[in-house]
């Protein structure tokens, strides 16, 4: 033992990434729901160019149930197949969700970081706007503005985001107003350091892991949410989305239940999985959940 | 009088022993007939809050109905479009066509008390003639003379055998010339809802908008013993689901306008409930995808004429309708009886319509000729067809956009403005085709908003032959005349009509004489009753 000098094990310092990646592997079921989405993420892309039917086509009887016929899923009310909607839709749906989630975090994180880092008087402004659109009744809110402007896909992810932001805002403005205080946001204020800087490149950083968690959910929150404007009948009529599907074919539930089981047990599985994953990410990116 | 202390007497008694208390009443009154007397029938009004219960001033179905209740017309119609005395107990028609001397009742009161005279004939038609959407039912009437308190004599400017439908149904109701001859604007007459002072055999006892009409004998009705009804109960029900739970609970007794094909399937089999499609034959709705012929490819007749071949009628009828609709073939509805069922129909035929495009100069390229909108109505049902045809014309090469409108009045603005390649529509007949068929087809009646010629059609020979039809009293050259008619817009197809709305009464088997005549629930329910 002589020759050797004193051997004190220092763990290899990781990048936050890594460590948040070997906490989530940890959670089996985050890592089913993961598992889940890139399948259907997949399924999106590739879909349509594995299974090139045009989801438009009357391609057989309709009311084909699943399995007959070598269609798959069946066919819907006009004979459509409904694998190739499933697949096609699946795109839309996960474009609204993914869109909307952004715009939501877009104006979330704009207003959360302005209230919180200014304070005062911008402040009381902001929160007051926020709970203006926190009161107002979501649904009914976005089915005035797509009944307004048109049920183009642009304007429904603008319905959905502008509905869903005030969370986001709250967390973000929650959490600059602790971290602002904090030593090093004070180190780089007094260096002088401008407030978009300030806010953008150092505060904002520190308080990502609550917004991501909140915006992973989103996505969810989001699909469900085209899903209730298709089933109203408030989207384009030219694009398939899943609650799209469901919509259209729900006249005929009682003699073809599959035409909207289907699509239906597809956002299912979709927002569960998200779930998962922002489950995942919540433990894994908690620092108080962490094992030090 | 206290309506509002006796309403609520009535409300709490009807609804409990409404059967027995009028069986007591009128049972020594009426003793051969005891089983049809009394009672309280509940029913759904067709059409939603009706925006006025004067028809004189207001079109529809939701108006018709407790408007023909609350108000008697001169004339009423058998199932087979034989006109019956009704306010007018008979009547002449000169035989140059051009005076129709009305002899009417002659202990008819309003429901104030007041007799029922020809001053108020000509006053209603007068009211009519300026304030109806229909303008060319009365058109041609220049004058009303009165000669004395039971005789009024129409005068016209030319022959026009649409007035003899005209003066039934909900199209001339009679309404008092002391009431609303005051000054006041009949379209916006407070006494076209609240305290309604009407002809007919019933009278109002409550009106509340999105929620029910109530009506009640009218104990001076000038024929003795009718109307059977006690109470009439007409609950706004707006959800077709809703109704139908409604009917097959017994919560209602009968529903009109029915035309959902998912609720008659459904209802089709209840045990206690009839379906039928008698009695639309006046109203006579049918349902058409309307092609605006002044825009781009559908200019070309031979494009219109392969968008009816790529479209698969018996497909919509079977599939989409589910065998509930009869199939139409023109702009006159199949009960009447001037449709002609003999011309161009447009069997399915994919191949013709290529073949038509490519000769109209519209060659496929990559699958894609040329693209198309089409209008999806901001009113339900329309949603299915809509999307067919997408796919239908798909398979001719031509590319179609759906549209979808939020709400009726912004659709009605795309196709009332013109501004539209497809839509379907559904447009009623309303009794005479000069009244409800030459709207969509006249070229003088282009661009009047909704329901007028929004196709922009123009033909010489068709306004010909239409205006000869309306001025033609002898009914079999009519009848020539609506003929060829026919035949040429089944050929030019500025409409591709694709079925008679499948309308349906619904009724429960206690329901006597429901409403089967020309006029469905437009009618008098004078003589419904209800079995025990």
């Amino acid at each position: 033992m002589s020759d050797e000098t004193l051997h004190i094990p220092v763990e290899k310092a990781r990048s936050p990434l890594a460590e948040a990646w070997e906490m989530f592997r940890q959670n089996h079921l985050a890592m089913v729901g993961l598992a889940i989405l890139i399948l259907i993420v997949l399924g999106a892309i590739f879909g349509p160019l594995i299974y090139p039917t045009d989801p438009y086509e009357m391609v057989w009887a309709p009311f084909s149930p699943p399995g007959q016929e070598g269609f798959l899923l069946g066919t819907d009310y006009l004979g459509r197949d409904i694998l190739s909607q499933l697949l096609n839709g699946a795109r839309v749906t996960l474009i609204i969700g993914l869109a909307a989630a952004f715009v939501t975090v877009a104006i979330g994180i704009t207003v959360g970081a302005l209230a919180g880092f200014y304070g005062g008087a911008i402040e009381e402004a902001l929160m007051r706007f926020t709970e203006f659109f926190q009161v107002l009744p979501t649904l009914l809110f976005s089915m005035v503005i797509v009944s307004l402007f048109g049920a183009s896909l642009p304007m429904i992810t603008f319905a959905i985001g502008v509905v869903s932001w005030t969370a986001v805002a709250r967390i973000t403005r929650a959490e600059f107003l602790r971290i602002r205080e904090m030593d090093y946001v004070m180190a780089s204020r007094a260096s002088g350091a401008p407030g978009m800087r300030l806010m953008f490149t150092v505060i904002l950083p520190n308080s990502l892991p609550p917004i991501i968690v909140q915006s992973a959910l989103m996505v969810g929150s989001a699909i469900l949410f085209e899903a209730g404007l298709s089933f109203l009948g408030l989207t384009d009529p030219n694009i398939v989305s899943w609650g799209q599907i469901i919509g259209s074919n729900r006249q005929y539930i009682l003699e073809a239940g599959y035409t909207v089981t289907i699509p239906g047990l597809a956002i299912f599985v979709t927002v569960l999985a998200i779930s998962l994953v922002g489950d995942g990410l919540n433990d894994a990116l908690n620092p108080k959940l962490r094992k030090r | 009088m206290q309506p509002g202390v006796l309403d609520v007497n009535l409300k709490m008694r009807s609804f409990l022993a409404a059967a027995m208390v009028s069986a007591l009443a009128f049972a020594p009154a009426s003793a051969q007939d005891t089983s049809k007397q009394g009672g309280t029938l509940v029913v759904s009004l067709p059409g939603g809050t009706p925006r006025s219960l004067n028809p004189a001033v207001q079109s529809g179905v939701a108006t018709g109905f407790p408007g023909t209740q609350l108000f008697t017309a001169p004339l009423r119609y058998d199932e087979d479009w034989t006109p019956q005395p009704y306010l007018a107990k008979s009547w002449e028609v000169s035989k140059d066509g051009l005076k129709i001397t009305l002899n009417l009742q002659e202990n008819a009161t309003f429901h104030d008390g007041k007799p029922i005279t020809s001053e108020d004939v000509a006053f209603s038609v007068e009211v009519i003639k300026e304030y109806h959407p229909f303008k060319s039912m009365f058109e041609p009437v220049t004058s009303v003379d009165t000669p004395d308190e039971h005789t009024a004599v129409l005068n016209l400017s030319r022959p026009h055998p649409a007035l003899m439908l005209a003066m039934s149904g909900q199209l001339m109701p009679i309404i008092p010339k002391h009431i609303y001859g005051d000054g006041q604007d009949p379209k916006s007459h407070p006494r076209n809802n609240q305290d309604v002072v009407g002809s007919g055999p019933f009278k109002l006892v409550e009106f509340k908008p999105g929620e029910h009409v109530i009506l009640e004998r009218y104990e001076g009705y000038w024929e003795e013993g009718l109307p059977y009804l006690d109470r009439i109960v007409a609950r706004i029900i707006n959800d077709s689901s809703a109704r139908a739970i409604a009917l097959q609970n017994g919560e209602i007794q009968m529903s009109t306008f029915e035309n959902e094909p998912t609720i008659l399937s459904r209802l089709k089999d209840v045990e206690g409930l009839t379906l039928t499609t008698d009695g639309y034959g006046g109203v006579g709705p049918i349902d058409w995808l309307a092609m605006n012929t002044t825009r781009g490819p559908l200019q070309d007749v031979k494009v219109r004429q392969a968008i009816a071949y790529a479209i698969d009628k018996n497909f919509m009828l079977k599939a989409l309708l589910r065998g509930t609709a009869t199939e139409a073939r023109t702009g006159i509805h199949p009960d009447s009886p001037f449709y002609n069922p003999d011309v161009n129909t447009y069997e399915f035929d994919l191949d013709k319509a290529n073949a038509l495009l490519d000769e109209a100069g519209y060659p496929m390229k990559d699958g894609n000729r040329f693209e198309l909108n089409i209008e999806l109505p901001g009113f339900p049902g329309y949603k299915p067809q809509t999307e067919y045809v997408k796919a239908a014309l798909a398979k001719a090469g031509i590319t179609v956009n759906v549209r979808s409108h939020p709400d009726f009045p912004s659709w009605a603005e795309a196709v009332g403005s013109m501004q539209f390649d497809l839509s379907f529509d559904s447009v009623y007949n309303w009794g005479d085709p000069v009244i409800g068929v030459n709207r969509t087809y006249l070229s003088s009646n282009i661009d009047k908003g909704v329901w007028s010629n929004t196709q922009g059609y123009s033909n010489a020979r068709v306004d010909e032959l239409l205006n000869m039809a309306a001025t033609e009293n002898d009914p079999e050259k009519r009848k020539a005349l609506y003929k060829e008619f026919q035949e040429i817009v089944a050929d030019e197809v500025p409409i591709y009509v694709t079925n008679a709305v499948p309308m349906h009464t619904i009724y429960s088997d206690k329901v006597g004489n429901p409403p089967l005549g020309i006029w469905a629930s437009s009618s008098p329910y004078d003589k419904v009753y209800l079995k025990d």
